[in-house]
């Protein structure tokens, strides 16, 4: 049988209660019915002593009637059972009870005990030692008393001359009460008693199943729900964790492990969909290239052997050119699930759009799409890899194409513009690198903000921690956070690993005075922000004295359907998609590996029924070797003669 | 001057990339035969006599590795070029360390194929070795 916690507590309590009222119950009965007999004790004496002291004269006179008058009446008094005399012998010369008046008693029998039990009768005795109590033939209880009647002057100088000068005990007067109601009065004692004892027990018993259950079975309930709840793989449970006291400090540590492991969830899980698409990108890569390579080479071949036939010709460099694109679409996907860095070469952007413009031509006249260009003539040529590039353009074109409704749709217009673009990097420049004062690192990529990984921070205002994503966009204030905090509270940031403080001790906010954070990026100062809610000051200084930077922009923007804003945060990542079961989900995520790989970036605004405007922004000054992924590409032996015919691009 | 009846033998499951370099090579006058796996591929009477080897590194059965340690074991000048559809360094890098003359990526031209085996032979041709198909 399973027991709970609550009902073993009460059980114990329960238990514990009714020994220690019980004991004490049973003390103050004893207590009480000692007082009472020795009360009625004293009564008892009193009472020899009055019936001595009546008779006194009438004995000395010899008058038995009237003797005999006043022991009866008092003998009937009510809570006196009998009153008698016995003379030395121990026959009965006076009783209330008529009937033993004659009959002796045998001094071993139990009235006589106190005196005779040593063999001789003793002279002086306590008032203790004269009483007893013994049942009566009823069988209620009776408390006797027994005088005994010494010899004076005055008893054998009486004129009766019954009594020798010689006697020393003359009789022994017994009075006998009856117990019957201090018995009652005791009974009633011991009832009230073990009701109260009773009430005691229940009242704790209630007491402490109300606490437990306050206390400890319902926090402990919510604990197991969460668990269970966890274990069932959501790990979006919270739990209460209000109280004060361990049960508390329990369901806190238990809501930061819970979002742990879905922070490391998360983690796995982008990893894992970053590893699908390197085992896709492998596994397509090997599969089509088999097919392309018949393609390629009987293309190739007959381009050669019909140089008569120049039309045909022409189709066949069509053929071959396009399986070359295959080629290098494969390739990128490759490089994308490689992270390959761009080759880098003076490219000139217009020329990029124009070529891709040509690839996908076909596709924009079925789609009834019309294109408006506003290319920038004097854009200087930026270091870029042109197939890289080029992927990424016709990828834009294709998604601004199916936005505007694909083939058979009604159509609409692509604007492409390229322009040099001196962007401030306010709201531009991207944190690529974070780290607390101790060197942990607290870049997210599990959790991005409008593609970029964000920076994890732990904001701790009150009691109450929460973990804070960042925009690591400089100049941006798109954070992120569990649980909101009201406007105008000023908060401390920690590191979530090692719980360094991230505020600035010697710097505050211009602006509003608060604290303010600040997190430590490789090379490139500190980023700081302010620490009051709903204040958005930020200051990355090494950024602004560096000044603007010069970029070569292509913005491609459709009037298609746009996209909704809960999507616009996973648009970049692997295998999402918006077009079902037309997209891979991998175009803007190559798209984006491709960006980061030239330190570029790409940004996209949309609303929905207006269209989509993706902005590339490539920078003219290519940012130092630590900022690029360090991995090296495909790299052939110079020992092999043929590696011309191998290295990318060479044909 | 040693005569060869057989210029190249080329080991590829895929039939495409088989009958491909039978067309380009055979056109530059080249004698090419063909194995479609491993086992088939050592069997050939031709790798005895062939003046090089094209040889998937992807086969099935024991695999393109495979094939070229035992061809070094057999005959350790031949020239043995490894093809493969999914071209990484690691790859690359093994097929050199473990004695491949060169190494082509799929998809190939015909041009990039022709150049290769002309580059290859070339070299064999230094070393003492007839060039001309």
């Amino acid at each position: 049988m399973r027991l709970r916690i609550g009902t073993l507590a009460i059980l114990g309590v329960a238990a514990v209660t009714a020994i220690v009222i019980g004991a004490m119950a049973g003390l103050i009965v004893r207590a009480h019915r000692a007082a009472l007999v020795a009360q009625l004790t004293r009564s008892a004496d009193q009472l020899s002593e009055t019936v001595a002291g009546s008779t006194y004269v009438d004995m000395l006179e010899n008058r038995r009637e009237a003797v005999h008058r006043e022991i009866t009446t008092i003998g009937r008094q009510r809570g006196i059972d009998k009153v008698r005399l016995f003379n030395a012998t121990g026959e009965i010369t006076y009783s209330s009870d008529e009937a033993e008046i004659g009959h002796a008693l045998d001094t071993h029998a139990e009235a006589c005990d106190a005196c005779h039990a040593a063999g001789r009768p003793l002279v002086k005795l306590s008032m203790k030692q004269r009483a007893r109590i013994f049942r009566a033939a009823d069988g209620h209880r009776v408390l006797g008393m027994i005088r005994p009647i010494h010899n004076e002057r005055s008893c054998w100088a009486a004129a009766c001359h019954a009594h020798s000068r010689d006697d020393t005990v003359l009789g022994v007067l017994d009075v006998h009460l009856s117990l019957t109601d201090a018995d009652a009065m005791i009974a009633r004692d011991q009832r009230s008693l073990a009701l109260l004892a009773l009430l005691a027990i229940a009242a704790s018993s209630l007491l402490l199943w109300w606490l437990s259950g306050r206390l400890i079975l319902r926090p402990v309930a919510s604990l197991i729900a969460g668990t269970r709840q966890v274990a069932q793989g959501d790990l979006n449970t919270t739990i209460p964790a209000t109280a004060r006291h361990e049960l508390g400090d329990l369901a806190r540590a238990f809501n930061e492990m819970t979002r742990r492991l879905a922070d490391a969830q998360r983690q796995l899980h982008q990893a894992d969909k970053l590893a699908s698409v390197g085992r896709l990108a492998a596994g397509v890569a090997h599969e089509i290239n088999n097919p392309l390579t018949g393609v390629l080479t009987y293309a190739s071949f007959l381009e050669k052997r019909l140089a008569d036939q120049p039309e045909v010709r022409a189709d066949l460099e069509v053929i071959v050119r396009e399986t070359k694109r295959c080629r290098e679409i494969v390739r990128g996907l490759l490089d994308f699930a490689r992270q390959t860095p761009p080759r880098r070469q003076p490219t000139d952007a217009n020329d990029v759009v124009r070529r891709s413009v040509a690839i996908v031509m076909n596709q924009l006249t079925l789609a009834r799409v019309a294109l408006d260009f506003d290319l920038a003539n004097d854009l200087e040529p930026v270091p870029a890899d042109a197939n890289q590039l080029q992927q990424v353009v016709v990828n834009l074109l294709i998604n601004a194409a199916d936005a505007l409704g694909g083939e058979g749709g009604d159509g609409g217009t692509i604007h492409v513009r390229t322009r040099r673009a001196d962007v401030a990097p306010r709201g531009h420049a991207v944190v690529r690198h974070a780290a607390c004062p101790r060197g942990c690192d607290l870049l997210d990529p599990g959790t991005r903000i409008a593609g970029h990984a964000s920076i994890r921070v732990l904001r701790r205002a009150g009691d109450r921690e929460v973990v804070v994503h960042l925009d690591p966009v400089y100049g941006r204030v798109r954070h992120r956070a569990g649980q909101p905090c009201d406007a105008g509270v000023v908060a401390a940031y920690h590191c979530p690993s090692c719980r360094a403080s991230l505020v600035t001790p010697d710097r505050r906010c211009p602006d509003c005075a608060a604290p303010a954070y600040a997190v430590h990026v490789k090379g490139r100062g500190t980023v700081e922000w302010c620490a009051r809610k709903g204040c958005a000051w930020t200051r990355w200084e090494a950024m602004d004295a560096a000044g603007t930077q010069p970029y070569a922009e292509l913005v491609v923007e459709d009037t298609g359907r746009g996209i909704a804003s809960e999507d616009l945060d996973h648009l970049f990542e692997p295998f999402f998609s918006t077009k079902g079961p037309r997209g891979s989900g991998l175009g803007l995520a190559i798209t984006w590996g491709i960006l980061e790989g030239h330190g570029g970036t790409i940004d996209v605004d949309s609303e929905v029924g207006r269209g989509t405007r993706f902005t590339v922004q490539l920078p003219y000054r290519v940012p130092e070797p630590a900022d690029t992924p360090a991995l090296v590409r495909v790299r052939m032996p110079d020992a092999a003669p043929a590696t011309a015919a191998t290295a990318p691009g060479a044909a | 001057m040693t005569i060869h009846a057989v210029d190249v033998l080329v080991i590829d499951d895929e039939p495409v990339v088989r009958d491909a370099v039978r067309l380009v090579l055979g056109h530059e006058g080249f004698v090419v035969e063909a194995a479609a796996d491993a086992a088939a591929g050592l069997a050939h009477p031709a790798l005895a006599e062939c003046r090089m080897l094209l040889c998937d590194l992807m086969l099935p059965g024991a695999g393109g590795f495979e094939v070229l340690r035992r061809v070094r074991l057999l005959r350790p000048d031949v020239p043995v070029v490894m093809i493969t559809g999914y071209a990484t360094d690691a790859n690359a890098e093994r097929a050199m360390l473990e004695g491949a003359t060169a190494f082509l990526a799929k998809p190939f031209d015909d041009v990039e194929l022709l150049n290769l085996v002309r580059q290859v032979l070339a070299r064999t041709d230094a070393h003492g070795e007839d060039v001309t198909p």
